[in-house]
């Protein structure tokens, strides 16, 4: 059988973790009203799962976007300087818990693997993006993907 | 009180660090299942263990199933706090001695509300 | 679309004084969120919103706006101690004298999305003899809230709070990204609409939770309240209030008692037997009839689970 991801899930699941561990409360993620501009400065989070559905949640933002989102995640102060270490690790943690929550939605589980941040999102053998959400995060454009390895492609010998 | 921090996350170390930290906890942190149970044999003594499951060197699984198998640490509450979140991943964590379970993500009332019931919020936190 | 100050500054005033809850600057992007579906509904933007309730507000205009900005989780087992009681102590009475065979009968009065009557449930699941069962009624004012609590599925965030891992996993599977409840503890809880000053559902109850809501009352109120309670108890039964609510001092039927690390409150004999035909001791207070309409519309209350 083939696993799907559906748009709302990743949607509800995305706005959780922003509620939760960004926010503190519900709505301030919405999906992105209109036309999409270019991403500038991208940084890209990424988690790769494995099992019986294998694939990749991804997070692409802007470099501003991502120094406010570790920022908030972190409690630092606007004029806090925020380390390389300390951005790649936020917006890793964030990808993270984001594919662990997609991972449950398998019917059986699989494993995931540990997060990655860089500026550009390194292929995925055979991998077809299955959803694109891009969002909007206090009228940031922040997007989150989700690859997926169909199995067809893995079960050949 | 006081309560070992195991995540890989600095992120999420500071997370979990500062919600304790808020209802009285003094608090250590470690990187892995290692880290943790090197400061542990070291002698450090918790009260609490807020245990990431996937790390490297040391997931938290094998970290809980050492802590269990040691009668030294018996007096040790562990409580998982991972985005693991499959209904048997749970079920494995607790029958390998994890005593409670923490979703992420999670909001401080849910760690709050996950001490509570373990019996760990201090008295004059409680209403 | 955003909000000017001054409309901010009115929402944040208006929440803050009839909530309590503080919208500080910075917070504009939740009000906008959370208010644009409302201004949608009328049909309207939402500073043209804003700008017809400060003008000519409408009770429920301004009853929606402050649901809309204070809706918060609600935990499993709030508090603890009182399901700590009912498992330890009350329960355990209540089957020794019924010979441990029957249906111990429960009223959940303002049970907002659920988490109460069905951590009641589950309670009752794990802790009663197999010779007995349980029947819990769960009521609350807004249709809204039961329609969700009916469901028996909660989001992840939802069963964070409060609700222990191996009741989570003996009880509840997952359903997509949300959790549901088993069919054997959704069976037990039936929900239906009931406004608190109006006649209770039919009992006897063996326990009623009315936890929380009566401090949102005036002393009156909670005299009525209080009164109906007492209508539809078991001579033996149990009331369980919230944290900060007692019957001391409201009403002269009920006598508390304190269990473990909390108290319960059990209705008081003698005026039965004096009064045979009136089953529960009248109150001399009224009921203003403008008190039930307008405090239990608003949102913290009665319907403090999360609107989505």
């Amino acid at each position: 059988m083939t696993a799907t991801v559906e748009h709302d899930q990743v949607l509800s699941i995305a706005q959780e973790v922003f509620s939760a561990m960004v926010d503190g409360d519900l709505g301030l993620l919405l999906p992105w009203e209109g036309d999409l501009p270019e991403i500038d400065d991208a940084l890209v989070a990424w988690v790769d799962l494995h099992g019986e559905w294998s694939g990749r949640a991804v997070l692409v933002t802007a470099g501003p976007t991502a120094l406010e989102l570790a920022r908030v995640l972190l409690d630092l102060d606007p004029r806090d300087e925020v380390s390389p270490d300390d951005l790649v690790d936020a917006l890793g943690e964030i990808a993270n818990v984001v594919g662990g929550n997609l991972k449950s939605l398998l019917p059986t589980p699989g494993t995931l693997g540990l997060p990655h941040v860089g500026d550009a999102l390194p292929p995925l053998d055979g991998a077809v993006r299955s959803q694109h959400l891009p969002l909007s995060w206090r009228g940031r454009l922040l997007v989150i993907d989700v690859w997926v390895t169909p199995l067809v492609l893995k079960e050949k010998p | 009180m006081k309560a070992l921090v195991i995540d890989d996350s600095r992120t999420m170390r500071r997370i979990v660090a500062r919600a304790l930290e808020g209802l009285g906890f003094e608090t250590l942190q470690a990187e892995h299942g290692r880290d943790a149970l090197d400061q542990l044999e070291g002698g450090a003594e918790i009260d609490l263990a807020c245990v990431d499951w996937n790390m490297p060197v040391m997931d938290g699984l094998t970290f809980v199933t050492e802590v269990r198998a040691n009668p030294a640490w018996r007096g040790i509450t562990l409580m998982m706090v991972t985005t693991e979140a499959e209904h048997s991943q749970i079920v494995r964590a607790l029958a390998a001695g994890a005593h409670e379970y923490l979703i992420k993500p999670f909001t401080t009332d849910a760690i709050r509300d996950k001490l509570d019931l373990l019996g760990l919020v201090p008295v004059e936190e409680m209403a | 679309m955003s909000l000017s100050p001054e409309a901010f500054a009115f929402v944040a005033d208006l929440v803050r004084r009839r909530s309590a809850i503080q919208l500080t600057p910075g917070k504009e992007y939740l009000v906008e969120s959370r208010l644009l579906p409302l201004a949608r509904e009328a049909g309207l933007g939402l500073e043209a919103y804003v700008t017809r309730l400060r003008t000519r507000a409408l009770p429920a205009d301004v009853d929606a706006v402050v649901e809309a900005m204070t809706t918060n989780e609600t935990s499993w087992f709030r508090d603890g101690a009182p399901y700590q009681a009912l498992r330890e102590d009350e329960l355990p009475r209540l089957v020794a004298a019924r010979g441990g065979i029957g249906r111990l009968r429960v009223w959940s009065a303002a049970c907002s999305t659920g988490q109460e009557p069905y951590s009641v449930a589950m309670t009752m699941l794990d802790h009663l003899p197999p010779g007995m069962t349980s029947e819990i009624v769960a009521t609350d004012l807004s249709e809204q809230v039961l329609t969700r609590a009916r469901t028996g599925r909660y989001s992840q965030l939802e069963v964070n709070r409060g609700l222990p891992a191996p009741l989570l996993v003996r009880h509840l599977v997952r359903a997509g990204t949300e959790w549901e409840l088993s069919a054997a503890v959704r069976q037990m809880v039936s929900f239906r609409a009931h406004n608190l000053l109006d006649v209770p559902p039919p009992g006897p109850f063996d326990v009623v939770l009315l936890r929380n809501v009566l401090i949102y009352f005036d002393l009156a109120t909670k005299r009525a309240i209080l009164d109906r309670v007492l209508r539809v108890i078991k001579p033996d039964g149990v009331l369980l209030l919230g944290a900060a609510e007692t019957t001391l001092g409201v009403h002269e039927g009920w006598e508390r008692a304190t269990v473990g690390r909390t108290s319960v409150y059990r209705p008081l004999a003698p005026q039965r037997a004096l009064a045979p035909t009136l089953p529960t001791p009248r109150t001399a207070a009224p009921v203003s009839p403008s008190v039930p309409s307008r405090v239990p519309t608003a949102a913290v209350p009665l319907t403090r689970g999360a609107v989505r």
